[in-house]
C-alpha cells in the first residue's frame, strides 16, 4: 500500500533541504550525529567546565537544586511557546497551499497531508531543540548527577513534549491556512498574523530575561498545575530527583514534593494522556473541523470609498503628480494588514522593553535622558526600519517593470515611498515617545528632546530600510535570501550607526581630547550632543542608501 | 518622433543569459504606425526583445533605436513615448482600478481632471466601469489584463509594446483590444509591437509578422506572404511548418 503521508513528508523534507541537495544524506546524518554528540558529551563537558570555572559544583549545587523545579517550568513554557508559535509564524509568512489541491485531486486524505507536513518539518525543529535543550537541562543534570538512565528518560520526555507541541502547531497552522487560503488577501492577513504571533512568542522570553524570579514564582502557583507544560517540566524534575547520584535524603525529596505537588506517576500519566488525546482529537477533527479544499476562501470584493480628509489635504497641499503618487502609495501601504501589523510590532516592542526594565528590573528610577537614549535608542531604529524593509515594497517583478517603464519612474516611486514613510514615522515616534514618557516619568523638555532624537532615528532607519529594499527587492518572498539579507542589513546598519557616538567617546578618550571638550561644553550638554551624533550618522547613511537604491532600481537589468 | 518613418530599428541585437542565447543577431525595421506581430514558441526570446527595446534590459551586443532614440543612451526618452503591457499582471492588490491607473498616470507625470477623464473613458471602453472602485485583489486575471491594457495607453504613447495582450481575455474583450489597436494605428499613427502565441489574432491585427525561433528571426513578412511561401491555408499552419510544431498523433499515446 502506498503510504501517502510518507511521500508528502519526503517531498517536504526535500524542500527543506534543497540548499544541500547534492549531499543531502551526508549533511543530514552529520547534523544529527553532531546534535546527539552535543547533547551527550559536548554540552555536559562545556557547561560543566564553565560552571566549575566560575564556582565549584559543590558550592552551587544547593542553589541549582532549589532553582530547578521553578526554572524548569519557565524553560518548558518558553519551549512550548516557541515550538508552538515560531513554526506557525514561519508558515504564515508565506501561505503555500497550492500543492494541497494537487494532493486532494489525487484523493489524499487531510490526515495524510497533516502527518506528512508534520514529519517533513520535524527534522528542522527537532535539531533546533536537540541543540538548545541541553543548554538548560545540563546544569541540573550535573547538579543532581543524574544517571544515564535518568538522562535518557529526561530526553524521552523532552522529545515527547516537542513532538506533541509541534503536532499542535502543525494542526493549528494548517487550520488557519485553510481558512485564509492562498489568495492575495489571505496572504496579507496571514503575514499580519505572523507578526502578532511572533510578538506573543517573544514576550515570555522578555519575561524570562527581565523578570525570571517573578515569573518562576507565578509559575510555581497551583493554578499552573492545570497547564500541560507544567506536567512535562515536573516529570523532568522528578526524573532528575529520582535518578540522582547525590543520595538525596528523604526530607529533601519531601521538600521537592511540596513544590511540585503532583508526584512522578501522576505527572507522567498526565503528559502521556495529553499527548494521546491531542493526537486523537486532532486526527478526528481534521475532516470535521476543517477541510482543505480548493476555492476562494478569503476572496471578498472590497469597494473603496471616498478619500479621507488627510489624503484630500495631502493632495491639495502638493497639487502635482507627485502628490497623487504619494496619496496612492499611502493607500496601498496602509491597506495592507501586514504593514499595520509590522508597525504595531515595532511600536509595542519599543514600549514593552521600558515597561519590563522599569517595573521588573528597577531601571526607571534615577534615570536621565542620556541613560534613556543609551538604553532604548536602538528601539527607535527598529520602529523605523521594520515596517519598511522587505515585504510591502514591490509585489512582483512585473510591478517593477510597470514602474520602470515610466520615465524616472523608479526614482519618483522611491521618493514618494520615502515621503509616505516620513509621514507614518511622525505618528509612530509620537506613540513610542508618549508611551515612554508615561512609563519612565519624563518631564516635558526631556520628552520633547526624546521626540526629536526619536524622529531622526526613526526616519533615518526608514531611509536605510527603503534604500536597502530598493537595492535588492524581495517581491513578497519572505523565504528568499534577498529578504533575509534585507532584514539583516536594515536592522544592523542603524545599530552600528547609533554606536558611532560610543566610538567618538573612545576616540576622544584615547586622544585626550575629552578633557578639552568638557572645558568648552558642560558635560551634560556634551553628552546630549554626542547622543545626536549617532542619529546624524544614521541620517547620512540613510541618504546614501536611498540614492543608491534609486540608482539600482532605475538601471536596466543586465 | 520617429525618424524616416521608422519606429524600431535593430542591428545585430544579441542577448545572452549565461550560456543561453536568448536573442541572436536580430535585425529588424518596423515602420511608424505599423502593427508588428512577434511570434515564436515559449522561450524563443520575444519577451526578452521587448524588454530590451523598452529600456528595461541591457543587450549583450548590437544596437537598436526606438522612435529615433538609442537604447544605450536615451532610455528615459524611450520610456516617455512608449507604453508596455507586461506578460503577467503586476498590479497592486490593495488599489482599485482607478487608483492603480492614477498611480501609473502620476508615475508618468500626469494628474488632475484630464487624467481622471482619461481613466474613466478607458475603463468604460473596456467594460470595467461597474467594478472600477473595487480592489484589484478581487479581479479575475482577464479583468486585470484589461486594467493593464488601460495603463499602457494612459499616457498616449507613440509606440506600444504588448506582450501577450489577449492571453487572458474572453472573446469579446479580445475583439475590443483588436479593434482598439487597429483604430489607434490608423487614426493616431501609434505603432504596435505585439508578442503573441495567438496566430489568429496576429493574422487579423498585424501588418507585418516576424517569427522568432531559438532567439533567431527565421521569417519576416506580411501574414499573406508568410502563408503563401509556406503553402498553407492559414498562419497557424505556416507557423507550425516554420518552427516545427506539427503533432504526431501516434506519439501522443506513447507514454501509456
Amino acid at each position: 500500500m502506498v503510504k501517502k503521508w510518507f511521500h508528502i513528508a519526503t517531498a517536504d523534507f526535500y524542500v527543506l533541504t534543497a540548499g544541500m541537495r547534492n549531499h543531502r544524506r551526508l549533511y543530514s546524518g552529520a547534523f544529527c550525529a553532531l546534535g546527539i554528540l552535543w547533547a551527550v558529551y559536548g554540552a555536559p563537558f562545556l557547561i560543566g567546565g564553565a560552571l566549575n570555572a566560575i564556582m565549584p559544583m559543590s558550592d552551587i549545587r544547593a542553589l541549582l537544586m532549589i532553582m530547578f523545579p521553578g526554572l524548569m517550568r519557565s524553560a518548558m513554557m518558553v519551549l512550548w511557546i516557541m515550538l508552538l508559535l515560531f513554526p506557525m509564524t514561519k508558515a504564515l509568512e508565506e501561505i503555500k497551499i497550492g500543492h494541497w489541491e494537487i494532493f486532494l485531486s489525487n484523493n489524499v486524505k487531510t490526515r495524510d497531508i497533516l502527518t506528512g507536513s508534520f514529519l517533513g518539518g520535524l527534522p528542522l525543529y527537532g535539531l533546533v531543540t536537540l541543540f538548545l535543550a541541553p543548554l538548560i537541562i545540563t546544569p541540573f543534570i550535573l547538579a543532581f548527577e543524574v544517571s544515564l538512565i535518568g538522562v535518557a528518560l529526561i530526553y524521552t520526555v523532552l522529545i515527547l513534549t516537542v513532538l506533541t507541541v509541534l503536532w499542535i502547531s502543525n494542526f493549528a497552522t494548517a487550520a488557519v491556512m485553510s481558512k485564509l487560503g492562498a489568495s492575495s488577501r489571505g496572504n496579507d492577513i496571514a503575514k499580519a498574523l505572523s507578526f502578532v504571533i511572533a510578538f506573543a512568542a517573544i514576550l515570555p522570553m522578555y519575561g524570562l530575561m527581565f523578570a525570571a524570579p517573578i515569573m518562576t514564582e507565578i509559575l510555581g502557583t497551583d493554578i499552573f498545575l492545570l497547564l500541560p507544560f507544567t506536567w512535562s517540566a515536573d516529570v523532568v524534575s522528578w526524573i532528575a530527583i529520582t535518578f540522582n547520584g547525590i543520595s538525596l535524603t528523604e526530607p529533601e525529596v519531601a521538600f521537592f514534593s511540596t513544590i511540585l505537588q503532583l508526584d512522578l506517576l501522576v505527572s507522567a500519566l498526565l503528559v502521556g494522556a495529553f499527548s494521546v488525546s491531542v493526537l486523537g482529537l486532532t486526527l478526528g477533527a481534521t475532516g470535521r473541523v476543517f477541510t482543505i479544499t480548493a476555492g476562494a476562501r478569503t476572496e471578498r470584493i472590497t469597494t473603496v470609498g471616498r478619500e479621507n480628509f488627510i489624503l484630500r489635504g495631502l493632495r491639495k497641499l502638493s497639487g502635482n503628480s507627485f502628490g497623487a503618487l504619494l496619496v496612492v502609495n499611502m493607500k496601498d501601504y496602509f491597506r495592507k494588514a501586514q504593514n499595520l501589523s509590522k508597525m504595531f510590532y515595532g511600536v509595542i516592542l519599543a514600549i514593552v522593553l521600558p515597561i519590563m526594565m522599569t517595573f521588573f528590573a528597577d531601571f526607571g528610577s534615577e534615570m536621565n535622558l542620556i541613560d534613556i537614549i543609551s538604553a532604548f535608542g536602538m528601539m527607535f531604529a527598529m520602529v523605523g526600519a521594520f515596517p519598511f524593509v522587505g515585504t510591502g515594497f514591490l509585489e512582483s517583478k512585473d510591478q517593477l517593470w510597470i514602474i520602470q517603464s515610466a520615465p524616472q519612474g523608479a526614482s519618483r516611486f522611491i521618493k514618494s515611498r520615502l515621503a509616505m514613510a516620513a509621514f507614518a514615522d511622525v505618528f509612530l515616534t509620537l506613540i513610542v515617545v508618549v508611551g515612554m514618557t508615561f512609563v519612565l516619568g519624563l518631564g516635558t523638555v526631556d520628552a520633547l528632546l526624546l521626540l526629536g532624537f526619536g524622529f531622526i532615528v526613526v526616519i533615518g532607519s526608514s531611509m536605510v530600510a527603503i534604500g536597502v529594499t530598493a537595492r535588492n527587492p524581495d517581491y513578497e518572498d519572505t523565504k528568499s535570501p534577498a529578504h533575509q539579507a534585507n532584514m539583516m542589513t536594515a536592522m544592523m546598519v542603524p545599530m552600528f550607526a547609533m554606536m558611532s557616538s560610543i566610538l567618538l567617546f573612545i576616540f576622544l578618550k584615547i586622544t585626550g581630547l575629552d578633557a578639552v571638550v568638557e572645558v568648552a561644553i558642560e558635560p551634560y550638554y556634551f553628552q546630549i550632543l554626542c547622543a545626536f551624533i549617532g542619529p546624524a550618522v544614521l541620517l547620512s547613511l540613510g541618504s546614501i542608501f536611498v540614492i543608491s537604491g534609486i540608482r539600482s532600481l532605475s538601471s536596466p537589468d543586465a | 518622433m520617429a525618424r524616416n518613418g521608422i519606429s524600431i530599428k535593430t542591428e545585430a541585437l544579441c542577448k545572452n543569459f549565461d550560456t543561453v542565447q536568448a536573442v541572436r543577431n536580430l535585425d529588424l525595421e518596423i515602420a511608424t504606425g505599423g502593427r508588428f506581430g512577434f511570434l515564436g514558441p515559449n522561450g524563443a526570446g520575444k519577451t526578452t526583445t521587448v524588454r530590451i527595446l523598452s529600456g528595461l534590459l541591457k543587450q549583450t551586443s548590437g544596437t537598436a533605436e526606438v522612435c529615433g532614440y538609442s537604447i544605450d543612451t536615451q532610455r528615459e526618452e524611450i520610456k516617455a513615448i512608449t507604453g508596455l503591457l507586461p506578460e503577467s499582471p503586476g498590479l497592486y492588490s490593495k488599489l482599485s482600478a482607478v487608483e492603480f491607473l492614477e498611480f501609473v498616470g502620476a508615475l508618468n507625470g500626469r494628474n488632475g481632471e484630464l487624467l481622471n477623464r482619461c481613466i474613466d473613458s478607458l475603463l468604460s471602453m473596456l467594460g470595467l466601469e461597474g467594478r472600477q472602485d473595487d480592489l484589484l485583489e478581487s479581479y479575475s486575471s482577464g479583468m486585470k489584463q484589461k486594467v493593464l491594457m488601460a495603463s499602457t495607453l494612459l499616457h498616449e504613447p507613440k509606440l506600444v509594446f504588448l506582450d501577450e495582450p489577449t492571453s487572458r481575455l474572453d472573446p469579446a474583450a479580445s475583439a475590443i483590444v483588436k479593434e482598439l489597436i487597429l483604430v489607434l494605428a490608423e487614426e493616431t499613427e501609434t505603432s504596435f509591437f505585439i508578442c503573441t502565441h495567438m496566430t489568429n489574432f496576429a493574422e487579423d491585427v498585424c501588418d507585418v509578422i516576424g517569427i522568432l525561433n531559438e532567439g533567431e528571426l527565421v521569417t519576416l513578412g506580411s501574414p499573406e506572404s508568410i502563408i503563401d511561401s509556406a503553402g498553407t491555408s492559414d498562419l497557424e499552419h505556416a507557423y507550425l511548418d516554420i518552427v516545427g510544431g506539427r503533432v504526431d498523433r501516434k506519439a501522443l499515446l506513447a507514454w501509456r
